[in-house]
């Protein structure tokens, strides 16, 4: 399987050239041109050096079909990872017989892993992270370098995070990711499940929506978010494989607890903060820090992918005025909760430079500041402190929903003074 | 007086539930102490020496007696039955319980009042004239102003980290008797030349270990911009003021280390963006305001003169108490009357929860139901017919509260102290009380004249030892009380700040060291008419350095 | 030598670690940690810590004359008593006031 891609990848520097390249195909299929992506993707992008990797869960039988129409000798990757239904296990069989998929191989981990971290099967139980991490990313890991890019099944609706999502993407290892069924909704696959006669999964019409393994799949009420069944109450969201929006295939997302606060929920957050060493030009779901910004903005306004600006005390946003457009996010951070700076920035970027993306609260976010951090425009905030967290998500933040400013875009006129205003929501 | 609308009680009914909330979570464990601190704070409570402080806000130094009883009531059921009115207008209670501040808090609530942003990095209470709508000397009453100026403040939610605590003060008169150039920012009355009334900004004045004198930033706001005007200059001070040292947070750092020019110009470039907005006040609204201070229905009566004279050969204490007590009012046959709060051998601005009621009654029954705090701890009836003083002094004496001592020697501004307060390095009350009996005679006091002695027991100067005619000021050296004596300062509109002579003193060399400042000030003054101030100024420090420390 | 004095959340008062690892009102009962106590006055203090009930701890010289607690500086006899000028008794316990570690 370890063919050599016909481009050449090792490039220490990011080929900004290339990432256009890629980003540039972007426009060239109809949103819901499945079949027209992955083909060009697999005769003219990388021919002879793509691979899909499938669950054969609830929704996998879509992607299946259509690569069946493209190349039936794809190799498709199964994670075998021992944990699996055995429903999950036969439909692997019914689809490679539908479908006449001929080169679909199973992933296992690797035994001495397995034996040494989870000697008796309960590591699910007591560190999902780590028992996806030797089930799932080790076994792909080796087998992911050999190819130049992966097609995915992810779909744009099927979590909060992942809101955009293109149909060609290059990971910061500078593989490309194929995503076909990127502006499917889940009406869409249902429609295309039925209009091809596809085979579903054995559990679908149990309840199940999104199936992993079995001790970490349950049942999905009806309007629950299809993915909430998966690790319930583990506190979880994503399995590491698929991303973590920052590069191909990472390591376990420890940190994916839903900490980001948004439109009265929590979810997790797409982003991750800047460290030491991320190349501003190619980094992606990224805060690049004002004054790095400043450094480097001809690279930062090149770079393809979704990034998001920092803003810490002292950092001047009058420098960045007229490039805010460009960030689909833009934290506040407040490093100690003392320090107010934040609150001028925040108001300046959302009331005077008519900042439209997500402005978000990071740092030292604290139940009796977000109400006011609320009132200066910020709408987002990633919580750390667990009263706060339980405040929010409870809904009984100690506010006072009375102002004697006008502060903000959002308040309304109250009472008979020009000045007074109330909240419209509460935060 | 202003009173509240249902936007202000619900406002203030809010903040209160808020606070309780606050306070269960504190005791629950869900808020840590270094969470909960600043949130009390900036609900005025403090942990001092002994106990919790409570600090009420009495928004630039006008209470009704309906809130006068209820400080009472406060005093009585959840204190020792007794308050102390600061140099900030407000009011402090020394002994309140954790548990019971949500119920204080509801309690001043109910007469429209409350604690907010009384400490903390935020914008305190705006303290003013306390002679604002009585005084002859005004230009115009400050206090709509001022109170348009507690509401844009309240809960401000761009201003309530700033780098340090920012206090305004402002005055409608000729002469300065809220200290405004010592103050973050100080607004000065003034006209331009269309001869319409707007504001002198002054800004970066203060006391603290950096006493500065406040430079002037704009000669003239109207009042319509007078709001955008300040949040340019806050969020300048919020951005750009100094967060790496807690000793050089305030603005007059920022001014003295950037250049008022520079800071001016940065005012008002902000300005610029910030001027004809949502922030502009207009005429309506001050005119609405300002109808709530209205002047009350005075009677029409003759100007009436008083013959202090004649009443001193009558009753010497009543003549005094005339003549030091009164202030002149706009109103001909009306006068503004100050109540002393500085006994001999009392902790300057304390009252009794009595006292408190007896005040209110007065108020009620003279006074238009209307009472001032003064920055120099004292209280003040604004409205009272001449006619009715008598009667006034009468009910005073009989409870304590007759000192005919203002603005003379024994009329001290001292803060509590380490008898109190937490941040001290010595005490300062018992310096005080031992000057107001090293100087109990009235005629001494009277050879004496204006003489204004302030006393803080810690650099931070909340006696505002740097602006008394004689500052004292407490510091600690190798575990013993020493005393620092400053002379010249001046906290009015001729701003000056006191000069250290030499060393220290012991406490109880204290009042024998002020003394010889006195001895040595009436033996060379031109007459009794030149004041302490005016003859040092004209002196000099060195008769009065050789008065402390003796010829070289 | 040292003794660990602070204030107690809901009242206030002043109160002192004493041998039982009991935060009390008297200054006499106070435990007096010795140069070689180090690591118990340490530990005394991250235990108070984790209590969250005592505010303003600190950690206070002192010397014992005849038997006798006294403390180096002013403020903190000033703490033990109570204000000297007007004089009033200190601030008292409630009951709900009584913190152990």
């Amino acid at each position: 399987m370890a063919q050599t891609s016909p481009l050449k990848f090792a490039q220490s520097q990011p080929d900004h050239a290339r990432a256009g390249a890629i980003m540039a195909l972007n426009g060239m299929f109809d949103d819901m041109d499945a079949l027209g992506v992955l083909r060009h993707a697999v005769t003219e992008l990388l021919p002879a050096d793509l691979a899909i990797v499938s669950s054969f869960g609830a929704d996998s039988v879509v992607l299946l079909h259509i690569v069946a129409q493209v190349d039936r000798a794809l190799p498709v990757y199964f994670l075998e990872t021992g944990k699996h239904f055995v429903e999950t296990l036969a439909y692997v069989e019914t689809l490679k017989e539908t479908l006449g998929l001929s080169n679909v191989v199973a992933l296992r981990p690797d035994p001495r892993d397995i034996a040494r971290f989870d000697p008796d099967g309960t590591l699910w139980e007591t560190d999902p992270d780590s028992c996806c991490h030797i089930r799932k990313t080790e076994p792909l890991d080796a087998t992911v370098s050999g190819f130049g890019g992966w097609v995915t099944g992810r779909k744009r609706f099927q979590t909060t995070e992942r809101g955009v999502l293109p149909h060609f993407e290059l990971t910061s290892d500078d593989r490309i990711k194929v995503n076909p069924l990127a502006y499917f909704s889940d009406a869409d696959i249902t429609t295309y499940k039925l209009k091809y006669g596809l085979p579903e999964h054995p559990l679908y019409n149990m309840g199940y929506k999104s199936i992993g393994c079995a001790p970490c799949t349950s049942v999905v009420a009806e309007g629950e978010d299809p993915r909430a069944g998966r690790w319930r109450g583990l506190n979880k969201k994503e399995c590491g494989i698929h991303f973590d929006f920052n590069g191909a295939i990472a390591k376990p997302m420890a940190a994916q607890e839903l900490n980001l606060y948004k439109d009265g929920k929590f979810i997790a957050d797409p982003f991750r903060a800047w460290a030491e060493g991320d190349d501003p030009g190619s980094v992606r779901y990224t805060h690049i820090p004002l004054p790095v910004f400043l450094a480097n903005r001809e690279a930062v306004l090149a770079n393809p992918h979704p990034v998001g600006l920092l803003v810490s005390p002292g950092d001047n946003v009058e420098l960045v005025r007229d490039d805010l457009g460009r960030f689909a996010s833009v934290a506040i951070n407040f490093p100690g909760f003392t320090d107010g700076r934040g609150y001028s920035s925040a108001r300046l970027i959302a009331e005077r430079y008519g900042y439209q993306g997500e402005l978000r609260a990071v740092g030292d976010v604290l139940a009796d500041q977000v109400p006011l951090m609320a009132r200066c425009g910020i709408t987002t905030f990633l919580v750390r402190h667990e009263p706060t967290k339980k405040a929010l998500a409870d809904g009984k933040l100690a506010t006072v929903d009375l102002f004697y400013q006008p502060v903000g875009k959002t308040e309304v006129p109250v009472g008979t003074r020009p000045f007074l205003r109330r909240a419209v929501e509460k935060v | 007086m202003y009173r509240y609308d249902e936007f202000d009680a619900a406002f203030v009914r809010e903040r209160t539930q808020q606070f309780s909330d606050q306070v269960r979570r504190r005791l629950s464990g869900d808020m840590s102490e270094d969470q909960f601190r600043p949130l009390r704070l900036m609900n005025g409570l403090y942990l001092q020496l002994h106990a919790y402080m409570l600090r009420i806000a009495v928004p630039y130094g006008t209470v009704s007696s309906r809130q006068m009883r209820m400080l009472a009531h406060i005093a009585r059921s959840y204190d020792r039955g007794y308050g102390h009115f600061t140099t900030r207008q407000n009011i402090q209670f020394n002994w309140p319980k954790l548990r019971d501040i949500p119920q204080i808090l509801a309690d001043l609530a109910s007469v429209e009042m409350h604690a907010i942003q009384t400490s903390g990095n935020c914008i305190r209470n705006i303290t003013t004239d306390q002679f604002a709508g009585a005084a002859a000397d005004e230009i115009i009453d400050p206090r709509p102003v001022a109170e348009i100026l507690r509401q844009w403040s309240s809960l401000h939610p761009e201003f309530s980290f700033l780098p340090r605590k920012f206090k305004i003060a402002m005055t409608g008169a000729t002469t300065d008797r809220a200290a405004i150039r010592f103050h973050d920012i100080g607004l000065q009355a003034t006209t331009n030349d269309l001869g319409e009334i707007g504001w002198q900004v002054w800004v970066g004045g203060g006391l603290g270990r950096t006493p500065m004198i406040g430079k002037l930033l704009s000669g003239y706001v109207a009042h319509e911009h007078l709001l955008a005007y300040l949040e340019s200059t806050l969020r300048v001070y919020n951005r750009y003021g100094r967060r790496d040292n807690k000793y050089k947070a305030r603005i007059k750092i920022l001014v003295h280390e950037e250049g008022i020019e520079s800071i001016r110009e940065q005012v008002e470039a902000e300005f610029a963006e910030v001027k004809g907005g949502v922030l502009t006040l207009p005429q309506a609204e001050l005119d609405r305001i300002s109808a709530y201070f209205a002047a009350p229905q005075y009677e029409l009566v003759n100007a009436r003169s008083v013959d202090v004279a004649r009443e001193k050969i009558l009753n010497p204490f009543y003549g005094r108490w005339l003549e030091r007590n009164l202030n002149a009012h706009r109103q001909p046959g009306y006068v503004s009357v100050t109540i002393s709060l500085k006994p001999v051998g009392g902790a300057p601005g304390d009252a009794t929860d009595t006292q408190m009621e007896v005040v209110a009654d007065l108020a009620q029954r003279y006074s238009f139901d209307e009472l001032r705090v003064t920055h120099e701890q004292n209280l003040v009836l604004p409205h009272v017919k001449v006619t009715d003083l008598p009667a006034i002094y009468e009910v005073l004496v009989k409870n304590g509260l007759a000192d005919g001592n203002a603005g003379q020697i024994t009329d001290i501004i001292c803060c509590p102290g380490l008898d109190f307060c937490a941040l001290a390095n010595a005490r300062s009350i018992p310096i005080a009380q031992e000057l107001t009996r090293k100087f109990e005679s009235p005629e001494r006091q009277a050879e004496i004249g204006d003489l204004k002695i302030k006393i803080s027991g810690c650099i931070n100067a909340c006696g505002h030892h740097h602006v008394g005619h004689i500052g004292i000021l407490g510091v600690e050296k190798k575990g013993t009380e020493l005393y620092q004596i400053t002379v010249g300062g001046d906290a009015t509109e001729k701003a000056a700040i006191g000069d250290i002579l030499g060393h220290g003193f012991v406490a109880e060399e204290v009042p024998n060291a002020i003394e010889r400042l006195v001895n040595t000030y009436i033996a060379r003054r031109e007459s009794p008419a030149e004041p302490f101030i005016a003859a040092y100024r004209r002196l000099g420090k060195e008769p009065f350095k050789e008065a402390l420390y003796g010829a070289n | 030598m040292e003794i660990l004095t602070g204030n107690e959340l809901m009242s206030g008062a002043t109160v002192y670690l004493d041998s039982a690892g009991t935060w009390v009102e008297e200054l006499q009962k106070a435990r007096v940690f010795g140069k070689s106590d180090l690591e118990a006055k340490e530990a005394a203090i991250a235990a108070t810590k984790r209590t969250g009930r005592i505010n303003s701890l600190e950690v206070e010289t002192v010397t014992v004359k005849d038997g006798r607690i006294v403390p180096d500086r002013l403020r903190e006899h000033i703490r033990a008593t109570g204000p000297t000028a007007p004089v009033f008794d200190r601030q008292h316990l409630d009951e709900d006031g009584h913190v152990s570690i």
